[in-house]
C-alpha cells in the first residue's frame, strides 16, 4: 500500500479468542474509502442475511480512515458499525481521540468483532496478536464507564480501550460504546458487544502510518489547521453545539414535551449563552483536533464539571420539559456513566411522559410505575435513566428498548406519538421547522439522523423555504449524505466542513496526498453515492421495506403550537414526493427499491464478494 | 423601529441580545448594527453585508443573507450562525 491505508483487517472471533488476518484489495479501498465505507461493506460480507443482531452471528466493526494517523486536523476518528438492535438496520456511529489513533497502529483499516464469548471478558489486539482477559470483576460492578477504562489502562499498559457500561451489559438497545469520553453512541452498539459477553477492547501496536505525499500532506494540514480556525468554527469553539439551543428556540425548531411543540418557555435556562456565562468550566478536544468543541459544565459546586453537547441538554431538557440546568447536565452525566445514547434516552422517556399524562399505560405494574409520571419532573427523570440502564421493573424493561418497541407494547395511539425514524429516536431538529431535514430523517438509513444527513443545512442555506419543502429538496438531501459518507469515511470531523470551499476537490487532493490515489472530486463523489447504497442495500437485505421512510404520525397531524413558526404543517403528501424524487435521484426506484442496474453501475456486486 | 436578536457568537461579542435601529432594509439594519455594536464589525456585518456563516430570520422565519430584503416596522431581524451542526 502506498499510504494511509493498511490493505487488511483483523476479524476477531470472541468465542474462540483468536484473530484471522484478512487482506483488502486496493481497489475495494479505493471503492469505499475506508471508515464508515469500509465498515458497510465488511457488514454485508461477514454476516448472513437477517441475522440476530444480538446473536453470535453478529458483527461489530471498529473501522480506521485513510486519513487516520496523519497530521491532517480531526482526523483521529473510527467508525463503530453493526446491525442495529434499535432498529434492526445498519448502526453506524462514529467515535475519535486516541482509540482511534491506537486502533490503527494495530496495522488494520479495520476489526471485526464476531461470536460470542463464554465469560465477561476483554479483547486485548497487541498488533496481529489477538488475546482474550477476563472481566468477571468489571462486568455488573456499577462502575462508571470512565472508571472502569481506567482499571483497564492500568492493568494493561499502553493499550486503549473502548468500553460499553451497565447498559450494554444488560443489552439496553440503546447502549453505546464509549472511549476517553467519546461516544459511539447511537443504535445500541454498546448492546452488541454486551451481547457477545464483552466489556471492552483493548488496542496496541507499531504500526507506523505511511503517507504517500509526507510534503504536501504537511502543507496541507497546516493549511487545514489554520482554516479550522476561522469563522465556520467559531460557533463550536465559543459556545459549543448547545448554541443552537436557544437559536432553534427562536426559529420554532426545537422539540419540545415529546415534539408536542417547537418551542420551550425554559430555553433561556439551558441555552448556550447561560451555560455559558453561569457554568462554563472548561473546554476540550479530542486527539488531533484544532477546533476544540467541547465545552464541560458545572453540575454541583464542587464536583466535576460534564461535557455536553446540544443534543444531550436538548433531549434531556426540552423534550422532557425540564428547565433545570443542574438536573439536565445531571442526567447527561448518568448516561455518559451508564452508557446510554442520551438521544435516545430523552426521547424515549419524553414518549412515557406523555403516554403518563394520557394515561395511555394498561393497568398493573406499568401503570403503578409510571402513576405521576409528568413532564418536567427532574428526579423522575433521573431515576428512569437508572432503570433503564439497569432494566430495573417492568418500565425500566419496558423503556430499554426504546421508544418504538414500547409504543408496540401500549398500541394505539401510542405509536403514533412514539417519536422515532426506524426505530431510532429523532434529534432535536424539528421536522416540520425544518423540512428538508424531515426529509433526511426520513431517508435515513440509520434512522432519523443528524449525522448521516446533514439536510438541515439547506434549511439553514436561505436557499430553500425551510417551512414548506418541496421535491427540489431531494436534490439537497442526496448531497448532504454525499458529503457525510465521504467525511465519515476518510474520515474527518464534519465542524470542518464550513471551513471546505471545494468539499469534494479538496477532500480528494488530502486523499491522493495520504494515499497516492487520485480519486478526483468525481471519484469521490462516486464513491460517496457508492457507500450510501451499500448500507441501504444492507437495510434492504435485513428487510426494509418503503413504509419505514416516514416520520411519526403526529409531525403530520399537528401543526406546530407556537412560536415563529406556529400553524406550519408537513403533509404527507409533501414528505412522499420529496421521498420519491429523492429515490430517483439516487438512481433507485421511485419507492426506494434498488434495482440490479444500480448496484451494478456502482461496482456493488463485485465488491460483495469476499477476497479474503 | 427594528428589532435586532442577536444569538451564539454575535451575542458573546456584543455583549448584548438585543438592539433597536431605524432601517428599512436588511442592509440598513446590517449597518445600523456595526454602529450600535462596534464589536460586531468586520467580524459579523461590515459595510451593510452580513458575513459569510450568519444569516438572519426576519421575524424568526424564513432564512437569508439578502441585504436587500425589505423590512417593515416593527420587524424583528434574528442573527444568528449558518452552522447549525449538533
Amino acid at each position: 500500500m502506498n499510504g494511509g491505508w493498511l490493505g487488511r483487517y483483523l476479524r476477531v472471533d470472541v468465542g474462540l479468542g483468536s484473530g484471522e488476518i484478512v487482506e483488502l484489495e486496493r481497489s475495494t479501498l479505493r471503492a469505499v474509502l475506508g471508515g464508515a465505507g469500509l465498515a458497510a461493506l465488511l457488514l454485508l460480507r461477514e454476516t448472513p442475511a437477517r441475522f440476530d443482531a444480538l446473536g453470535p452471528d453478529a458483527a461489530l466493526i471498529f473501522a480506521f480512515g485513510p486519513l487516520g494517523g496523519t497530521p491532517l486536523t480531526t482526523s483521529a476518528k473510527l467508525a463503530v458499525v453493526a446491525k442495529s438492535p434499535l432498529t434492526g438496520r445498519i448502526g453506524d456511529a462514529l467515535t475519535s481521540s486516541d482509540f482511534a489513533l491506537a486502533g490503527k497502529r494495530t496495522g488494520f483499516d479495520a476489526i471485526v468483532v464476531r461470536g460470542q464469548a463464554a465469560a465477561p471478558s476483554v479483547v486485548l489486539i497487541d498488533g496481529d496478536r489477538v488475546t482474550m482477559a477476563s472481566a468477571a470483576d468489571l462486568w455488573g460492578s456499577g462502575a462508571a464507564i470512565a472508571d472502569v477504562e481506567a482499571a483497564l489502562r492500568a492493568r494493561h499498559p499502553g493499550f486503549e480501550f473502548a468500553v460499553i457500561g451497565e447498559a450494554g451489559e444488560r443489552l439496553v438497545r440503546y447502549a453505546g460504546v464509549v472511549n476517553g469520553g467519546r461516544h459511539a453512541g447511537r443504535g445500541g452498539l454498546g448492546a452488541v458487544l454486551g451481547s457477545k459477553q464483552i466489556k471492552a477492547v483493548g488496542v496496541r501496536g507499531k504500526q507506523r502510518v505511511i503517507i504517500a505525499d509526507p510534503g504536501r500532506a504537511v502543507a496541507l494540514a497546516k493549511d487545514l489547521a489554520r482554516r479550522s480556525l476561522g469563522p465556520a468554527t467559531e460557533k463550536y469553539r465559543e459556545l459549543g453545539t448547545v448554541a443552537n439551543l436557544a437559536t432553534f428556540n427562536r426559529l420554532a425548531a426545537l422539540p419540545t414535551r415529546n415534539f408536542q411543540a417547537s418551542t420551550f418557555e425554559g430555553a433561556a435556562t439551558i441555552s448556550g449563552e447561560e451555560l455559558k456565562l453561569t457554568r462554563e468550566r472548561g473546554r476540550g478536544s479530542c486527539a488531533n483536533c484544532t477546533i476544540g468543541c467541547e465545552h464541560f459544565y458545572e453540575v454541583t459546586p464542587g464536583a466535576a464539571p460534564v461535557k455536553a453537547e446540544y443534543e444531550s441538554v436538548f433531549a434531556l431538557g426540552p423534550l422532557c420539559g425540564i428547565a433545570d440546568p443542574a438536573v439536565v447536565l445531571a442526567a447527561a452525566r448518568a448516561c455518559d456513566e451508564l452508557g446510554l445514547d442520551t438521544i435516545s434516552t430523552g426521547g424515549t422517556i419524553a414518549f412515557a411522559m406523555e403516554c403518563a399524562e394520557r394515561g395511555l399505560f394498561p393497568e398493573g405494574p406499568l401503570e403503578e410505575a409510571t402513576r405521576g409520571l409528568r413532564f418536567g419532573d427532574g428526579a423522575r427523570l433521573l431515576a428512569l435513566i437508572d432503570d433503564i440502564a439497569h432494566r430495573r421493573g417492568a418500565l425500566g424493561d419496558l423503556l430499554a428498548n426504546g421508544s418504538r418497541s414500547a409504543a408496540e407494547t401500549l398500541g394505539p395511539p401510542a405509536p403514533d406519538l412514539a417519536p422515532h425514524v426506524k426505530g431510532l429516536e429523532i434529534p432535536g431538529y424539528d421536522p416540520r421547522a425544518l423540512q428538508t431535514m424531515a426529509l433526511g430523517f426520513a431517508v435515513g438509513t440509520r434512522g432519523a439522523d443528524h449525522n448521516r444527513s446533514g439536510a438541515y443545512e439547506a434549511d439553514f442555506s436561505g436557499k430553500v423555504d425551510r417551512l414548506a419543502a418541496g421535491p427540489e429538496a431531494a436534490e439537497h438531501a442526496i448531497a448532504s449524505e454525499d458529503r457525510a459518507a465521504v467525511m465519515d469515511s476518510l474520515i474527518l470531523c464534519k465542524f470542518l466542513r464550513g471551513a471546505l470551499t471545494d468539499f469534494f476537490g479538496e477532500c480528494a487532493e488530502l486523499l491522493l496526498a495520504v494515499t497516492g490515489e487520485d480519486l478526483g472530486a468525481d471519484g469521490l463523489r462516486a464513491a460517496a453515492a457508492r457507500i450510501v447504497l451499500l448500507k441501504k442495500l444492507f437495510n434492504v437485505r435485513e428487510g426494509w421495506t418503503p413504509a419505514e421512510d416516514t416520520l411519526p404520525a403526529r409531525l403530520f397531524d399537528t401543526p406546530l403550537p407556537s412560536g415563529a413558526a406556529k400553524g406550519t404543517v408537513l403533509s404527507r403528501e409533501r414528505l412522499g414526493a420529496m421521498i420519491a424524487a429523492y429515490n430517483v435521484g439516487r438512481g433507485w426506484e421511485r419507492d426506494g427499491g434498488l434495482p440490479r442496474e444500480a448496484l451494478i453501475a456502482a461496482g456493488v456486486e463485485a465488491l460483495l464478494e469476499p477476497r479474503g | 423601529m427594528i428589532t435586532i436578536e442577536l444569538f451564539g457568537v454575535p451575542r458573546l461579542r456584543a455583549d448584548r441580545a438585543s438592539v433597536t435601529v431605524e432601517a428599512v432594509s436588511l442592509g440598513e439594519a446590517f449597518r445600523a448594527l456595526g454602529v450600535a455594536c462596534p464589536a460586531l464589525d468586520p467580524a459579523v456585518v461590515h459595510d451593510g453585508v452580513l458575513r459569510s456563516h450568519y444569516l438572519v430570520a426576519v421575524n424568526g422565519l424564513h432564512l437569508t443573507a439578502d441585504p436587500t430584503t425589505p423590512l417593515a416596522e416593527g420587524d424583528v431581524v434574528v442573527v444568528l450562525s449558518a452552522e447549525a451542526g449538533g
